[in-house]
C-alpha cells in the first residue's frame, strides 16, 4: 500500500509535470462550453451568414435543457474518448519501450501496484476532466437556455463514466501488452466505435453492451430516467472492466 | 557465507539459447567480474539474479534461501539504465529510495550523501533530462545504492565513462566492496583484474572459467621464459621437450620460449644447463601468459 501510494504520486507528479492535469480537463471544459453556447446563438450565426434571400424567416426551436446536455455528453462521447485514449495509450508501454519499468520493477514494488497505481490516476483524472466538462456545459444551459435538476445531470454523467472507464481500462490493457502506441489506440478507438455502432443497430441482440449505457445517459439527461435495462449494461460492463484489470495486472 | 548460490541456469528465447546450465555462487563481501565477449549472456545472467527475467530452468538461492522475494537487499545497474527526465537528481533518488521501502526523510539524506559520493552535488537540482551519460551512469550507481543493498549487481558500469570517470568509478568500487558483495559484467578485463576478487568467464551461455583471480593465475596462467641466443637454439630446444617441468616449447629463430608448470625449478635447473653447456644466450626473462590470453583462448581466437 505505502509503495502503491508512492507510485500514484509519481503518477501524479508526472501528469503535472507534462501538463496532462491542465490540457485534458481543459479539452472537456471547452467542449462542454460549445454546446449550449453554439446551440443558442445558432439562429444569430445562420442570420448574420448573410446568404439568404432577403426575408427569409429562420425558425428554430430552442432545444431544451436536456437536449442540450445530451448533445455534450455525444460529442464526449467522440472527441472525448479520442482525446482520453491518445493520453493514455503510453501509460504501460512508453515505460517499457524505454527500459524505465525494469528500473522501477528491479525495486521491491509488485507488477500489480505498478499498474494499479496507473489505472487510479488516469481513472481519477478523466473522472475530474468529465465532470468539470458537465458541469462546465450545465453552467451555461442554466445561463442560457434553462434550469436543470443537478442530480439528473450527476446522474447522467455517472453512468456515462462507467462506459468511458471500461475504454479507459481497455486501453491500459493494451498498453501493458503491445508495443506499439498506434496500435494500441487503433484498437482502443476500434472498440469504442464498433460497439457504439453496432449496439443501436442490432438492438435486439446487443442488449448487453457497454454501449447501451451512452444511450442510458442520453434518456436520464433527455427525459430524467433511464430507458430500458441498465442494469445488464452496466453489470456486464463492469464484469468486462475488472475482466480487462485483471488482464492488465497479469505480469506477461 | 554464500550470498547468493546458482544452480543450473539457463534462459531460453525462442531458440537462443541465452544461458545454458551455469552454475555459481557468490561470497560475501567479494567482488566478482563477469567476463565475456558481447552477446555471451552476461545481460541476461544478471537480469535473472535481479528478479527481471525469469529463468528457464535453474534454482537462485539468496542467503540460502529460494522462497523469498529478495529485491529489497539488492541494487541493481542495468547496461543502459533510464530516468524520468522530468525530475531532477534528488526527486528521483527519493522515488527510488521509497519504493525500496525507505522514510522518505531518510530517503532524502541519503540521496544528499549518494550524490556527494558520486560526484554530482551541483547537478542535483537540474532535470536530469539535461544530464550527460556520464552524469546519468553517476546517477544510476547512486539508484542503485540507495537503500545500502547488500548485493550490488551492475552491468558493464564503466562501458560508458570516459577515462575519468572509470577511473573514479573503480576507485569507488574499490570503496565499496568491503561494505558490500558486488557482481559487475564487463568486457575490459583491466578493470575486471584491477577491482574484484573473483572472475567467471562466461561465454555462449556458459561457464567457461570462475575462480579467484590467485587461483586463476595459479591454475590457468601459465609460466614462461623466454631465452634468446646469438646462435641457432634448436638442437637444445629438442632435449628440453623432454623435461617433466616444461609442458610446451616454442621456438622463433634464436628465441626459445618455454610454458613451465614449475617456476623455481625450472629456472634453477635451466640456469644450471646454460652454464654447464656455456649456451651464449642474450636474455634470460621470466614472464606469464595475461587474463587477456586466458580470455581469448575461451572465447577459441
Ligand atoms: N529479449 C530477447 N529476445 C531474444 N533474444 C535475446 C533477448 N535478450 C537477449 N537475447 C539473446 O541472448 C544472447 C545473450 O544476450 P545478452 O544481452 O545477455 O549478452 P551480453 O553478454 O550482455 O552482451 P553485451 O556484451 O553485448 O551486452 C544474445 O544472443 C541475444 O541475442
Ligand atoms: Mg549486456
Amino acid at each position: 500500500m505505502n509503495k502503491w501510494l508512492v507510485l500514484f504520486r509519481k503518477e501524479w507528479l508526472e501528469m503535472v509535470r507534462n501538463y496532462k492535469v491542465i490540457w485534458l480537463p481543459l479539452v472537456f471544459v471547452v467542449f462542454g462550453l460549445l454546446q449550449p453556447i453554439t446551440l443558442y446563438y445558432l439562429p444569430d450565426i445562420l442570420k448574420n451568414a448573410g446568404n439568404m434571400p432577403e426575408g427569409t424567416v429562420i425558425k428554430i426551436a430552442t432545444p431544451s435543457s436536456g437536449e442540450v446536455l445530451c448533445e455534450t455528453l455525444s460529442q464526449f462521447n467522440q472527441m472525448g474518448i479520442l482525446v482520453i485514449v491518445l493520453a493514455f495509450m503510453g501509460i504501460v508501454a512508453a515505460e517499457r519501450r524505454s527500459g524505465m519499468m525494469k528500473m522501477i520493477l528491479v525495486k521491491p514494488v509488485t507488477y500489480t501496484s505498478y499498474i494499479l497505481s496507473k489505472w487510479v490516476s488516469a481513472l481519477l483524472l478523466t473522472f475530474v476532466s468529465l465532470s468539470l466538462g458537465m458541469l462546465a456545459a450545465w453552467y451555461y444551459t442554466i445561463l442560457l437556455i434553462g434550469s436543470f435538476p443537478f442530480v439528473d445531470l450527476a446522474q447522467g454523467t455517472g453512468i456515462y463514466f462507467i462506459w468511458i472507464s471500461f475504454l479507459l481500462t481497455f486501453t491500459l490493457f493494451l498498453s501493458s501488452r503491445l508495443k506499439s502506441s498506434g496500435l494500441i489506440a487503433a484498437l482502443a478507438l476500434l472498440l469504442g466505435i464498433v460497439l457504439s455502432l453496432v449496439t443501436p443497430l442490432l438492438e435486439k441482440w446487443m442488449k448487453w453492451s457497454p454501449a447501451q449505457l451512452t444511450g442510458a445517459a442520453s434518456s436520464l439527461l433527455t427525459e430524467g430516467a433511464a430507458q430500458g435495462n441498465v442494469l445488464l449494461p452496466l453489470t456486464i460492463t463492469i464484469l468486462l472492466t475488472a475482466l480487462f484489470l485483471y488482464l492488465a495486472v497479469r505480469e506477461p | 557465507m554464500k550470498m547468493m548460490e546458482v544452480t543450473a541456469l539457463s534462459k531460453s528465447f525462442d531458440t537462443v539459447n541465452a544461458v545454458n546450465n551455469l552454475s555459481f555462487s557468490l561470497k560475501e563481501g567479494r567482488c566478482t567480474a563477469l567476463l565475456g565477449p558481447n552477446g555471451a549472456g552476461k545481460t541476461t545472467t544478471l537480469e535473472m539474479l535481479a528478479g527481471l527475467l525469469v529463468p528457464t530452468k535453474g534454482t537462485i538461492l539468496f542467503m540460502g534461501s529460494n522462497q523469498a522475494d529478495y529485491r529489497e537487499h539488492i541494487g541493481y545497474l542495468p547496461q543502459q539504465p533510464v530516468f524520468f527526465s522530468w525530475m531532477n537528481a534528488v526527486e528521483y533518488l527519493v522515488f527510488m529510495g521509497e519504493l525500496s521501502g525507505m522514510a522518505k526523510a531518510t530517503a532524502a539524506s541519503r540521496a544528499d550523501e549518494l550524490l556527494e559520493l558520486v560526484g554530482m552535488a551541483d547537478a542535483k537540482k537540474r532535470r536530469i533530462g539535461g544530464y550527460s551519460g556520464g552524469m546519468k551512469q553517476r546517477l544510476g550507481i547512486a539508484q542503485a545504492m540507495i537503500h545500502e543493498p547488500k548485493l550490488l549487481i551492475l552491468d558493464e558500469p564503466v562501458s560508458a565513462l570516459d577515462p575519468v570517470g572509470r577511473r573514479d568509478m573503480l576507485e569507488m568500487m574499490k570503496r565499496l566492496k568491503g561494505h558490500m558483495t558486488i557482481l559487475f559484467s564487463t568486457h575490459i578485463l583491466h578493470d575486471a583484474e584491477e577491482v574484484c576478487d573473483d572472475v567467471m568467464m562466461i561465454h555462449k551461455g556458459e561457464l567457461a572459467v570462475a575462480g579467484s583471480l590467485p587461483e586463476l593465475r595459479r591454475n590457468y596462467l601459465e609460466n614462461i621464459i623466454i631465452i634468446s641466443a646469438e646462435e641457432s637454439l634448436d638442437t637444445w630446444a629438442r632435449t628440453l621437450e623432454r623435461w617433466t617441468v616444461i609442458t610446451e616449447v616454442r621456438v622463433r629463430n634464436n628465441t626459445l620460449e618455454l610454458f613451465v608448470s614449475d617456476l623455481d625449478k625450472a629456472r634453477s635447473q635451466l640456469l644450471a644447463e646454460i652454464t654447464e653447456k656455456k649456451i651464449p644466450i642474450s636474455s634470460f626473462t621470466v614472464g606469464s601468459t595475461t587474463l587477456e590470453d586466458l580470455f581469448m583462448k575461451v572465447v577459441g581466437k
